[in-house]
Parts: structure tokens; sequence; C-alpha cells
């Protein structure tokens, strides 16, 4: 039935769209932002590649330091409690 | 099917803590293999592979915290895997097994985990193509062939662990330039 098929159709666009705001939401940068004007899907999508990139340039330098500070970890040794407490705050 | 019937995507803090404790344990087998001698490469090659291995225990320890229920989770821990399988066929010398390698048996669970394709028609697709989407097909692991709806799913979790994953280096690499 073809009015079926346009609800079920209708249906996946609003999924879509939730999918993509709740990309949106995610970002930095929109998180400030006013949300009222609604950004197109395309520029989310930029920013999305764009933040991911960002994201796994930041692991790799911040990988790099602690491969250097890898040492001074063994002296010191690892107490995931400290840690643990660092990260709930 | 909505996407309030995927699996509630976990607490941050206990995402962050799980990864923690996982990398932690990976960076202290990597502080006890450093010492074999096996290593004759000079000093500045010595170290980039370090740091190689310290990124790459990064991505293995979070992976393995979502393990198979994400695509892209499966998609980095098989990489990783078939990664050390290849060098350990070109290796002389047995090596210690690091404990990130147990997650090889997850990875027989893999295989049985379905991928909901959400649109088996891809005509309706509307992102399917778009240039902004290849680029991130190829940024988000596994993502190559997945419809929208799943590609936009895995990309809002990937994004989560990874700005986990970032927060938590910052921290260790805060808390040990200061002692």
């Amino acid at each position: 039935m073809s009015s079926r098929r346009t609800r079920t159709c209708k249906n996946r666009d609003d999924e879509l769209d939730g999918l993509v705001s709740k990309l949106q939401a995610l970002l930095p940068a929109s998180s400030s932002s006013c949300n009222k004007t609604r950004v197109p899907a395309s520029k989310i999508l930029q920013e999305t590649c764009n933040y991911i990139k960002s994201l796994r340039t930041e692991g790799d330098n911040l990988g790099e330091r602690l491969s250097q500070l890898l040492d001074s970890m063994e002296n010191t040794g690892v107490d995931v409690n400290i840690l643990r407490d660092l990260l709930q705050q | 099917m909505s996407p309030s019937q995927q699996p509630s995507s976990p607490n941050p803090t206990h995402l962050k803590i799980r990864f923690a404790r996982r990398f932690l344990r990976a960076l202290n087998n990597l502080n006890i293999t450093k010492t074999s001698p096996d290593d004759d490469d000079d000093g500045e090659n010595r170290v980039y592979r370090r740091s190689r291995r310290v990124k790459i225990a990064a991505y293995t320890a979070m992976a393995s915290v979502v393990g198979s229920r994400r695509a892209w989770s499966r998609a980095v821990l098989w990489k990783v895997r078939n990664r050390s399988r290849n060098r350990s066929l070109l290796s002389v010398r047995p090596r210690r097994k690091r404990v990130d390698c147990k997650i090889t048996n997850n990875d027989h669970d893999h295989a049985k985990v379905f991928v909901r394709r959400r649109n088996p028609n891809p005509k309706r697709d509307p992102f399917r193509d778009s240039g902004q989407v290849l680029k991130l097909r190829k940024l988000v692991p596994g993502a190559e062939t997945m419809d929208s709806w799943c590609l936009m799913d895995e990309t809002a979790d990937y994004i989560k662990c990874l700005a986990a994953q970032v927060e938590v280096m910052k921290t260790l690499v805060d808390l040990y330039t200061t002692t």
C-alpha cells in the first residue's frame, strides 16, 4: 500500500534526522551555539570529519608524550585508584 | 527499529575508567618488554617504535572495552590482530603475549554478531555517496559498506569513545608531568 510505504519512508527520514542531530549534539562547536537555526546535514558531516581528525591527531600527540613519560611511569608506579578519582571529578 | 532499541550507550565516566584500566595494563606490559634486548636498532628508531606501540595500545584498549558490539571496534581489533599476526610471522623469537591479545577469544564471536541494516534499499539512502559521507567512511573504521543510518550511529559512538580516550590520556600525561 502506497500510503504505508510513504509513512515508512517518512519514519526513516525522521530517524535519519534524529541521528544527525544526535551527532550534532556531540560536536564541540554546537554545544555553545543556539540550536534554533537548522544546520544543514552536509555542514554537520563536515564538522564531524574535522572533529574526528582533530581527536585522532590529539590522541597521537598524547601517545607520543606518554611514550616519553613511560620511564617515569615505571618508577612511580601506576595507581588506578588515583586515576579513577581524577576521572570522576 | 528505532534508535532507542539499540544497546544503551555506556556512562562516559564508566567508559573512561574501563579504558584507563586496560590502557595502563598494556602500558605496564610495554614497560616490561622494552627492557628485552631484541631491539638492536638505534635510539631514534626505538623511540618511534615505542610511541607507535603506545598508540596501538590506546586504540586496542578502547576497542576491547567496547568489544564486539560495534562495527568500528571489531574493525580496529581485527586490524591490530592481523598486524601482530603478520609481525609474528616475520620475527625470529617468540614474543611474550600481551594482555590485550586475549581479545582474540572474543573475535570468534564477531562473525555471529548481526549488523542490522535498517535500509535494505540503497536507492532510498539519501547520504549514500555524497562527498562528505565518503570522507566519513574513511575516517570511521569498518564503515565502508554501511548504510547511512548505521554510519551515523557508529560515528556517534566512535566520537564518544575517541573523546573519552583523549581525556584519559590527557589526565595521564598531566599526572605524570607534574610528579
